[in-house]
């Protein structure tokens, strides 16, 4: 066996065979054999082993069947986009850091109480409130892959976390499991920002009052952990253009949520406008005709 | 039941041992050292059934085997039904209760019928041990709340703070068979120091299971605890008389809970064809909850004679007027 880089060439243990571990890759498939491996690199700073894992839920078919759903419910995407079939589809094992804290945050905010004046019309005073909230935040997970953004992921949480499994090579057996390409202080930055925000609208559900404004705070994170978790996704690439990239869609593998970033199509927001147009100028004619 | 294993590092409060995150503050559990690798290895597993390769199911949801089927268990947080750790002992003896029971009858007052202490008949004492959480652990409380105190135009004033909050050997009924009323009477009658680990009865005594799985356990006993820090905030540290949109966030550290079976006598009694029942603690008879009849009459005669005297006092007003 010979580890160059990341990339990893191994001998098939069950026919002898040579299998090429790609370096964003944890497992693979003998080509002679079709047996699944799992490769197990020594630990680096930006490649952690993981930690725990979400088992896939979700089939291929009840995936498939929920991208279609989903495709047709998009009625201003590209002409043809609802015919195609998938042209590439993949059950991956997505890279993500789960992220936890102890957040202790100052805050400072005018607080809206209501009153009724003498007019008896509503009125509001507004009075200043500074104070210090502590929390867990938790259950925050980031991409660690440079292939899905962190959006995307956002549009398939949530994932149920209490089935979370500790990793073991069995679970990504059979699977295309990504390595992390992203580096860890990377995703914990943007586990923090999300931290940050996901503090922000505990305080607004938090502040007395009919209503806040200029609430500001400063949260300090402490206690951290982050851990390598590998999310179940499965992922569709559909071609509506030769032209064109495919579009992406995501299904969540644990829970069947879908998202995806298709394209307006500008031929139907343009004959939609010139429908309207019409209807508006024969409206107008008949108008003109009655008169 | 499992054995607690190291503390979380984040919270230190105790851990299950097959709990993969901290319940409290989701801190993953620590696993063991790992060995230090330098080369990449590979691996194909195998079923130790057939020797074939296994390959995650997604229908099986776990690790199957594609020819003879057999499915390897992934490490998950298990989630068991709640099971008594500690039991109370009786210190009460059913003549004790029994007597008890007598003397509260005698004792209720005028309200209820003169011959109710002689007239109820017992129907059943039973003894059971009825089941529940004790909690121990220290939080920090951060408050917001309106309060009249400090209000200018507005009927309201905006006010927080936030404050070290230890709760020792809280108490969380965990019982189906008592009411709410019931335990609240029974609650700080036991001494907890006197636990054993197994129930001491005579045969007879009922024993009550948990019927809650550890997850829904713990969330209500946070729910209990954050009721309690509820209380406790809006009874002695927000300023003013009357509140309106409190809110709290709690920070738990060192939440210790533990199961426990409380020893208490239930009593059934008869009343004029009417069924009764009163509770009383098995480790203190005086502490004792229960329904009993009130005397209709006695409440219309009383109702009549104030009535009466008031009618006689204005008559006597108006003559003298």
């Amino acid at each position: 066996m010979s580890a160059t880089e990341q990339r990893v060439r191994a001998s098939c243990r069950s026919c002898g065979a040579e299998i090429l571990f790609e370096s964003l890759q944890r497992t693979a498939r003998c080509p002679y054999c079709d047996s699944p491996s799992v490769v197990d690199r020594p630990e680096t700073p930006d490649r952690p082993d993981p930690v725990f894992g979400l088992g896939f839920a979700v089939t291929h078919e009840e995936a498939t069947r929920r991208m279609r759903r989903w495709i047709r419910g998009r009625k201003m995407g590209p002409f043809g986009l609802k015919d195609r079939a998938a042209e590439k589809v993949k059950g991956i094992y997505l890279p993500t850091y789960l992220y936890s804290a102890t957040a202790y945050t100052t805050y400072a905010a005018s607080i809206a109480e209501h009153y009724k004046g003498d007019d008896r019309e509503r009125k509001t005073e507004y009075r200043d409130l500074d104070g210090r909230h502590a929390t867990y935040v938790a259950d925050i997970l980031v991409t660690a892959s440079r292939g899905i953004p962190n959006d995307e992921i956002e549009g398939i949480e949530p994932f149920d976390l209490g089935a979370l499994v500790r990793y073991t090579p069995a679970l990504v057996s059979g699977w295309i499991a990504e390595e992390p390409s992203r580096t860890q202080e990377e995703c914990r930055d943007l586990a923090r920002q999300e931290a940050t925000a996901h503090v922000a609208e505990l305080l607004r559900g938090f502040l007395p009052g009919d209503g806040v404004r200029g609430l500001r705070h400063q949260t300090v994170l402490e206690d951290e952990s982050v851990d390598l978790t590998l999310a179940p996704v499965w992922v569709f690439a559909i071609r509506y253009d030769d032209e064109k990239p495919p579009i992406r869609v995501l299904v969540n593998g644990q829970t069947g949520k879908v998202f995806g970033k298709v394209p307006l199509s500008w031929a139907k927001v343009g004959l939609i406008a010139a429908g309207i147009l019409t209807l508006i100028g024969l409206a107008r004619l008949l108008v003109w005709l009655l008169r | 039941m499992t054995t607690p294993s190291a503390p979380c590092p984040r919270c230190d409060s105790p851990l299950e041992q097959d709990d993969l995150r901290c319940p409290i503050c989701s801190q993953a559990t620590p696993v063991g050292a790992q060995p230090d690798r330098k080369d990449a290895t590979v691996e194909v597993l195998r079923c130790d059934g057939c020797g074939s390769a296994v390959s995650y199911s997604e229908k099986a949801r776990a690790p199957k085997c594609a020819f003879c089927g057999s499915v390897l268990r992934l490490e998950t947080t298990s989630d068991p039904m709640e099971q008594t750790e500690h039991f109370l002992p009786f210190t009460v003896t059913r003549d004790q209760a029994t007597g008890a029971y007598r003397g509260w009858l005698r004792g209720l007052g005028f309200f209820r019928p003169s011959d109710l202490a002689s007239a109820a008949r017992l129907e059943s004492l039973k003894a059971l041990w009825w089941v529940g959480w004790v909690f121990q652990a220290d939080a920090l409380v951060s408050w917001a709340a309106d309060s009249d105190h400090g209000a200018r135009r507005a009927a309201w004033a905006p006010h927080a703070g936030q404050l070290e909050m230890p709760f020792r050997d809280i108490l969380v009924p965990a019982t189906r068979g008592l009411s709410e009323p019931e335990t609240a009477q029974l609650t700080n009658s036991y001494r907890l120091d006197t636990a054993r680990t197994e129930p001491l009865g005579d045969g007879e005594t009922i024993v009550e299971q948990f019927d809650l799985r550890r997850s829904a356990a713990r969330r209500q006993v946070s729910e209990a605890m954050g009721r309690l820090a509820e209380q406790r905030v809006k009874d002695g540290h927000i300023p003013g008389s009357r509140f309106r949109n409190f809110a709290a966030a709690i920070l738990l550290r060192r939440l210790v809970t533990l199961r426990y079976a409380f020893p208490a006598y239930v009593i059934a009694y008869r009343y004029r064809g009417r069924l009764f029942r009163t509770v009383i603690s098995g480790q203190d008879p005086t502490r004792i909850l229960g329904h009993a009849p009130y005397s209709g009459w006695k409440i219309v005669g009383t109702i009549g004679g104030i009535l009466l005297a008031l009618a006689l006092i204005v008559g006597l007003l108006a003559l003298l007027g």
